[in-house]
């Protein structure tokens, strides 16, 4: 849960980058620590547990302060989990406490079964959680869409976006930097209007 | 999974207070208390030469991460953990369903006089932190100021 802290006047709230393995979460969180505008000192490092050949093993991490507004620091964490399929109980531990989620869906044809799946894992997930995918504003995006072998965005809307409430979507092409920031403004802009609609916030 | 309390400043105050008293009678460094999820919540002592936004992230995970290798092993009663260093030690306590107690310390320092304190300052933020679950959650801050005209630009990209 989101913290705010009265005594210093800061909002904390975590952001997690869900998807398939090799999907693109680590390289978004890349590009936004190498990208994003701030203010000296408001960026913190990348933290990366990664294997050797730079797959992650536990999850990477960039805590980065947004801006101030009206008094309030804004304190944004953003999570990746590992994306392959023997690490779903580091995934779990990565939930804990989620604001909101970012799925980083493959766009390649051959991808879209491993898509689907770790949607359907992200969702169960956050059942054992105690946390309904309804409740979390999460937002979807279609990563890698400079291959040649990309699905079409209809197809991948009616794989992953076919929920009673539809979600916004975004293409990208992550290692280009292209669509990294829309996807990270809306699921901010998501979670800024939830906490603000939230009639018992949560406070530290 | 179990969530924060509202806490206001008075019981920021009080946790303060104890991490403060931790830290004269174990001698060590830095102490914090941090959420499950990661977030850094108080912390006392030296904050200049650690990076504690990160350390409560990974502290977090890494205290996590062992609970769950203990339940694995039929482990039930698992609290805590200890990193031994050779310049720095660090113990993980775990306080209740949602927050930890992290201590920084000297590694000359025993660790068994880090953890004698850290488990009576722990029950104290607890009881700190149900006073505050009991407490009227309605109260408190009014979001509303956190209203945003535009908030489609909170992260801009280097031109």
């Amino acid at each position: 849960m989101a913290i705010i802290n009265q005594a210093t006047k800061e909002l904390q709230v975590k952001i997690v980058y869900y998807g398939p393995a090799m999907g693109g979460k680590t390289t978004n969180l890349v590009q936004v620590h190498d990208h994003v505008q701030t203010a000296s000192g408001n960026k913190g490092k990348l933290v990366s547990l990664a294997t050797s050949s730079d797959r992650t093993l536990f999850f990477d991490f960039l805590p980065i302060e947004a801006m101030s507004i009206k008094g309030f620091k804004t304190k944004f964490q953003l999570y990746t989990v590992p994306g392959q399929v023997i690490y779903n109980t580091t995934r779990q531990l990565v939930l804990r406490g989620v604001d909101g989620i970012v799925f980083v869906a493959d766009s390649q044809f051959e991808k879209m079964a491993e898509n689907v799946e770790s949607f359907s894992n992200l969702d169960e997930n956050l059942k054992t959680l105690k946390l309904n995918l309804g409740d979390i504003p999460y937002v979807l995006q279609y990563n890698k869409r400079d291959l040649p072998n990309a699905a079409p965005m209809d197809y991948m809307e009616f794989l992953l976006n076919n929920r009673e409430v539809q979600v916004p979507s975004f293409a990208s092409s992550a290692h280009l930097c292209e669509g990294v920031f829309e996807t990270l403004n809306m699921i901010t802009r998501l979670l800024l209007n939830k906490f603000i609609s939230q009639s018992t916030p949560q406070y530290a | 999974m179990a969530t924060l309390p509202q806490l206001i400043e008075e019981d920021i105050q009080q946790l303060d207070a104890v991490l403060q008293e931790l830290l004269e009678q174990s001698d060590a460094t830095t102490a914090l208390i941090i959420d499950q999820g990661g977030f850094l919540i108080a912390h006392h002592g030296d904050a200049r030469q650690f990076d504690l936004t990160t350390i409560a992230a990974l502290a977090s995970g890494a205290y996590l991460a062992n609970q769950t290798i203990a339940n694995l092993v039929h482990e039930t009663n698992f609290t805590s953990v200890y990193q031994q260093g050779e310049k720095f030690s660090l113990f993980v306590n775990c306080v209740d369903d949602s927050c930890l107690l992290t201590v920084i310390f000297k590694a000359h320092l025993s660790v068994g006089a880090v953890k004698y304190f850290a488990g009576p300052a722990a029950q104290r933020i607890a009881r700190q932190l149900k006073t505050a679950q009991e407490r009227d959650p309605a109260s408190g801050l009014d979001l509303s100021v956190l209203n945003l005209a535009d908030p489609t630009e909170v992260f801009k990209r280097k031109p």
